[in-house]
């Protein structure tokens, strides 16, 4: 597959002097799911914005099929639809109007059809002529879905997509997201949650602290971030971690009363049996068990210091 | 920036939307313009013009007429244009405008383009409420309808200049207020510069409206307070000033984008 939109030493250093971006290089494939998977702040809106003309990169190059987003920024622009982050509506125009607006923005002629269609899709035909400002904030964010494709642009971005979405549109959202991927649309989305990225994307690109950590193809990933916690919780806490219990590489949690032992959920052996084995044989006794994911905080810190290793 | 051919749909669709905005609040837009012109006539034209009788030949209350539509054109251009492009950086969809495949030329033609309308439009309203009042014959309409269209593209861009500026809406009317009306008040909207003493009569050049009117005066009566040539040759060179600030904004984003 070809590649439909390359970022090069992108950065963004805002007014304040905040480093937003860090030299992002990263290569979408045409046709491709890609989610931007990070934390609160991480830049994920900042490098969306960047691409879409938003936000002035401070530095590197952005080709969109082959054209430079500055230089030839109509033919590059022209192809891309973005769902802001924020609900940012013109409130006093009527729902039809504001698609017939936007398609126009992008240097399109009418199209009534494709707007009906559109309307349809989203589930907002009976609320055609519906001021925006009377709408719920669900209604809004299709609107703003709506207004993105207008133009039927190739490439669609969805900042943070199912942030305050009911059911109903998350399942009207994945219906339209399957029917523009057999359109060969190319979709870049951003999420917080690994759960999101796993159920809709190819491919994630994992963001913290305006670094690009890593890009896999979403089941290389799910694998490297299949890690499970178990924690032991102990009747007597204990001070240090006894030498025959190394192999299993164990930390004391919550002042010595727990054991946290992280492992692998889908490996073969995961250790379990023969460590529950062993504790009683070593006099610690324990009085429950908890197991739950890794969260997200862990596994970028996992990415941090794995790419540290990797660069030493 | 040469690629791909001028993005007219764009254009259409932010004047489009810009009138529709206008045709929204229809009659504040109108009502308020006529209203306040009317009071001037009451006042300035009935009261005062009643001991003023003659300026330059011109019966006082006609004499004010040029004026009057200048006032209204300056503020209504300044404030149509500001809160046109104000509104979106305000609420945020200014997202879209910045993310479309537009230029800053077809961008301005767009918000400027409608601005200035809806002020002309008010201009000729205000035109012929005047002839309610008074005896008007425009000796030059053709040199008339050029400083109307001038005073408005010109005045509509410096309005997009404050809506890009104003961080707020005490912003967005600090200008109009502290600046414009002062100025047009000075610049002989109500009286012949002629008729001020020295100094003033030199520091009344300063004033940019004073060329603006005193042109806009020329193709009503053939006589102003400066020639017609330096009137017009004036409000090129705001326009230009204008124009060139505008694409500096766009190139630097300024105001625009983080
Ligand atoms: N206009 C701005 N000026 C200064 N700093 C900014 C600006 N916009 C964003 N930032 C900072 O840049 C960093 C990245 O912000 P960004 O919005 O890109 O994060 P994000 O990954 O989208 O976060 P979230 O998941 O919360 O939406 C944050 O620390 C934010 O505070
Ligand atoms: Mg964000």
């Amino acid at each position: 597959m070809d590649t439909i939109l390359s970022l090069a030493g992108v950065g963004k250093t805002y007014k304040s002097g905040h480093v937003a971006l860090r030299s992002v290089d990263l290569e979408i494939k045409r046709g491709e799911i890609f989610a931007l998977l990070g934390p609160n702040g991480a830049g994920k809106t900042t490098m969306i914005g960047i691409v879409c003309g938003l936000v002035s990169p401070s530095s590197g190059t952005i080709t969109i099929d082959g054209h430079d987003a500055v230089k030839d920024y109509r033919k590059a622009r022209a192809m891309l639809g973005l769902v802001p982050q924020e609900l940012s509506t013109d409130a006093f125009t009527k729902v039809r109007a504001t698609l017939e607006f936007t398609r126009g923005l992008f240097g399109r002629g009418p199209d009534r059809a494709y707007i009906d269609e559109l309307l349809k899709d989203l589930s907002l035909w009976d609320k055609r002529d519906t001021k925006i400002m009377e709408l719920s904030g669900g209604m809004k964010r299709r609107v703003l879905i709506a207004k993105a494709l207008a133009h039927r642009p190739e490439i669609l971005f969805l900042d943070e997509p199912t942030a305050g979405v009911d059911v109903e549109l998350r399942r009207d959202m994945w219906r339209l997201i399957a029917k523009l991927r057999e359109r060969g649309t190319t979709i870049i989305l951003t999420t917080h949650y690994i759960e999101e990225a796993e159920e809709m994307a190819d491919r994630v690109g994992v963001i913290s602290k305006g670094q690009l950590l890593l890009v896999e193809e979403k089941h290389a990933l799910m694998k490297k971030l299949g890690k499970r916690e178990m924690d032991i919780l102990l009747v007597d806490p204990l001070t240090a971690i006894p030498p025959e219990l190394a192999e299993w590489d164990l930390t004391l949690e919550d002042d010595g009363n727990r054991l946290r032992y992280v492992f692998d959920a889908q490996a073969e052996r995961t250790g379990i049996p023969s460590l529950l084995r062993r504790l009683p044989d070593l006099g610690i006794a324990f009085k429950d068990l908890e197991t739950h994911k890794s969260s997200l905080e862990d596994i970028f810190v996992d990415l941090v210091s794995e790419k540290k290793e990797q660069a030493a | 920036m040469s690629v791909g051919a001028f993005n007219g749909h764009g254009v259409w669709a932010i004047y489009k939307a810009e009138m529709a905005r206008a045709l929204r609040t229809l009659w504040q837009s109108v009502a308020t313009p006529v209203i306040t012109t009317s009071l001037y006539f009451v006042v300035f034209g009935g009261a005062i013009g009643s001991r003023m009788q003659q300026v330059g030949g011109v019966d006082y209350g006609s004499f004010i007429v040029p004026g009057l539509i200048m006032l209204t054109l300056l503020t209504q251009s300044i404030s149509n244009a500001s809160i046109g492009i104000y509104f979106p950086k305000f609420t945020g969809t200014i997202y879209e405008l910045l993310s479309a495949p537009i230029s800053a030329v077809e961008t301005v033609i767009g918000f400027v383009g409608a601005a200035a309308t809806k002020s002309l439009v008010l201009g000729l309203i205000i035109l012929a409420t005047s002839t309610l009042f008074v005896d008007l014959h425009i000796q030059h309409p053709g040199a008339m309808i050029a400083f109307l269209v001038l005073t408005a593209l010109t005045f509509s861009m410096f309005g997009f200049i404050i809506g890009v500026w104003a961080n707020g809406f005490e912003q967005l009317s600090i200008v109009p207020a502290l600046l414009v009306t002062p100025l047009t008040f000075l610049g002989g909207a109500f009286y012949s510069i002629d008729m001020l003493p020295e100094p003033w009569r030199t520091v009344s050049l300063f004033n940019p409206v004073v060329y603006l009117v005193s042109g806009f005066r020329w193709s009503f009566f053939g006589q102003g307070d400066v020639s017609v040539g330096v009137s017009l040759g004036f409000i090129g060179l705001l326009l230009l000033l204008c124009l060139g600030a505008i694409m500096w904004i766009f190139r630097t984003g300024y105001r625009l984008k983080p």
